[in-house]
């Protein structure tokens, strides 16, 4: 499983004050945290109105600070993305490009020849689509432009995009329908989801959070943009994959284990 | 760091892939194929099964490290005495009449061949008339395995037990029982050598009953 850690967002109220007081110590404490905890990528997300390029410049700088694990450069903004991805020492991920505007026209031909991977969120235009065949098609329209840009799947982190549970009359039906059928097309493409989004408005979060990943990553979800120093989650992430044949033996669940990554500490 | 050292390490963290490559570079060094077996390989699962036994490691790591050593012993073999591989002595394993689980045999009939014997597996649902042909078929056994996992097959492994005390040959064989419901008290009452927990100390004490 792949995580992007979603510590580092000025969206949380107490990063955006540490952004706003410049507190690095903040940022490389999170940085840290999150590489201890065997982050994939660490997200990075300024979420401030004014200054978005100098801010995320010194988000990542800090982050580079204090460690290799590469960053998930976050922003709604192609300008900001482009303006400042190239500070990061690895390829990370740029997030996010979807089929609004010309997002993916920008992104796609500039990172088309290195190593970064590119979370795509599947609305357009229009918005988020509702059905599950609409949602599709704009994941068809994704992988064209992936084809004439020469962005191979497997650079690639589909996002369905989750909503809330609580006004959703299906569940996660619709959710599953798509990343299933994505999962069956494309065997090596990545299925992300920001996982939090399917609990707002509801009571003990972490429930529905905790069985919103299982199910989806039966469905086919290999990647997640989450808390990684929640070790009840990263415990389940281990479990579920062992449950669905992807661990050899138990082998990575008990390394994870023996690594104190989950909630009850080895002996 | 010898070579034999290279062996011990590689079969004691499951190393599957990486085994059969330091074996050969073992022999290419010289090293007698006997000490690359006992001192690299036996040794590494004595290791293992003490692990398991504290509870320091897990089944699967346990059953890797055991496919590591089987990958070992297949490069080995050729460079070996005849039945030196198994030189511990034989084995018969088997889940008694009625019991069909195999799950816990086989980890112990792993274990023990581990240890350096061979091993017979009669596998599940095993008349006692079978596990007394087996041995009369193989007058060099040495011990005889006998599992049960279900209390209603207790009763088959007593008769078991039992049918191999009368036999004529019982007093070559020891008889080592096992299972989740059987307990020391239980293998007492019926007449057999030993019990033990689990796998890991089936093999210690397969070793010791052979000594």
């Amino acid at each position: 499983m792949i995580i992007i850690g979603e510590k580092i967002n000025g969206s949380i109220p107490v990063v955006a004050k540490a952004i706003e007081a410049r507190d690095a110590e903040f940022i490389k404490n999170r940085a840290k945290l999150q590489t201890a905890a065997n982050a994939t990528f660490i997200d990075c997300c300024a979420s401030v109105e004014q200054n978005e390029v100098e801010t995320l410049k010194w988000m990542i700088d800090c982050i580079q600070e204090v460690t290799d694990t590469p960053i998930s450069v976050d922003s709604p903004s192609v300008d900001a993305i482009l303006e400042t991805y190239q500070c990061c020492k690895k390829p990370g991920i740029i997030n996010s490009v979807s089929m609004e505007g010309d997002k993916i026209d920008r992104i796609f031909p500039a990172i088309a020849d290195s190593d970064w991977q590119v979370i795509a969120l599947l609305c357009d235009d229009s918005g988020i689509p509702k059905s599950a065949a609409d949602r599709l098609k704009v994941f068809d329209d994704i992988m064209a432009k992936a084809k004439q840009y020469g962005i191979a799947p497997s650079r690639i982190h589909i996002d369905p995009l989750v909503e809330m549970l609580c006004t959703s009359e299906d569940g996660i039906a619709m959710n599953v329908e798509v990343i299933s059928s994505i999962r069956k097309q494309y065997p090596d493409i990545h299925i992300t989801a920001a996982v939090s989004n399917i609990s707002f408005n509801l009571p003990v979060r972490k429930l529905i959070n905790l069985g919103f990943t299982v199910l989806a990553m039966n469905a086919g979800l290999d990647s997640a943009i989450l808390d990684p120093t929640n070790k009840d989650m990263i415990g389940l992430i281990y479990a579920t994959e062992a449950l669905l044949g992807n661990d050899f033996y138990c082998m990575e669940y008990i390394g994870a284990y023996r690594d104190g990554l989950f909630s009850v500490q080895p002996k | 760091m010898s070579k034999i050292n290279e062996v011990f390490e590689a079969v004691e963290k499951g190393k599957v892939k990486l085994v059969p490559g330091i074996v050969q570079a073992a022999i290419d060094a010289g090293d007698d194929p006997q000490e690359i077996l006992n001192e690299g390989m036996i040794k590494a699962m004595d290791s293992v099964g003490a692990k398991f036994s504290t509870g320091e490691i897990f089944v699967p790591e346990m059953l890797i490290a055991a496919r590591a050593m089987k990958g070992g012993v297949d490069v080995l073999k050729p460079h070996l005495a005849a039945g030196a591989a198994g030189a511990a002595g034989k084995v018969i394993i088997g889940t008694v009449a009625g019991d069909l689980h195999d799950i816990g045999k086989n980890l112990v009939a792993m274990m023990i061949e581990s240890a350096g014997f061979e091993v017979i597996d009669l596998g599940v649902d095993v008349p006692k008339e079978k596990f007394i042909e087996a041995v009369e078929a193989n007058p060099d056994t040495k011990i005889v395995a006998c599992s049960a996992l279900l209390t209603t097959t207790m009763p088959s492994l007593k008769e078991t037990v039992a049918a191999i005390n009368e036999a004529s040959f019982r007093s070559n064989v020891k008889v080592m029982v096992g299972g989740a419901p059987i307990t020391q008290e239980f293998a007492d009452e019926i007449g057999a050598d030993a019990y033990t927990v689990d796998a890991a100390s089936a093999a210690k004490k397969a070793k010791e009953l052979a000594a």
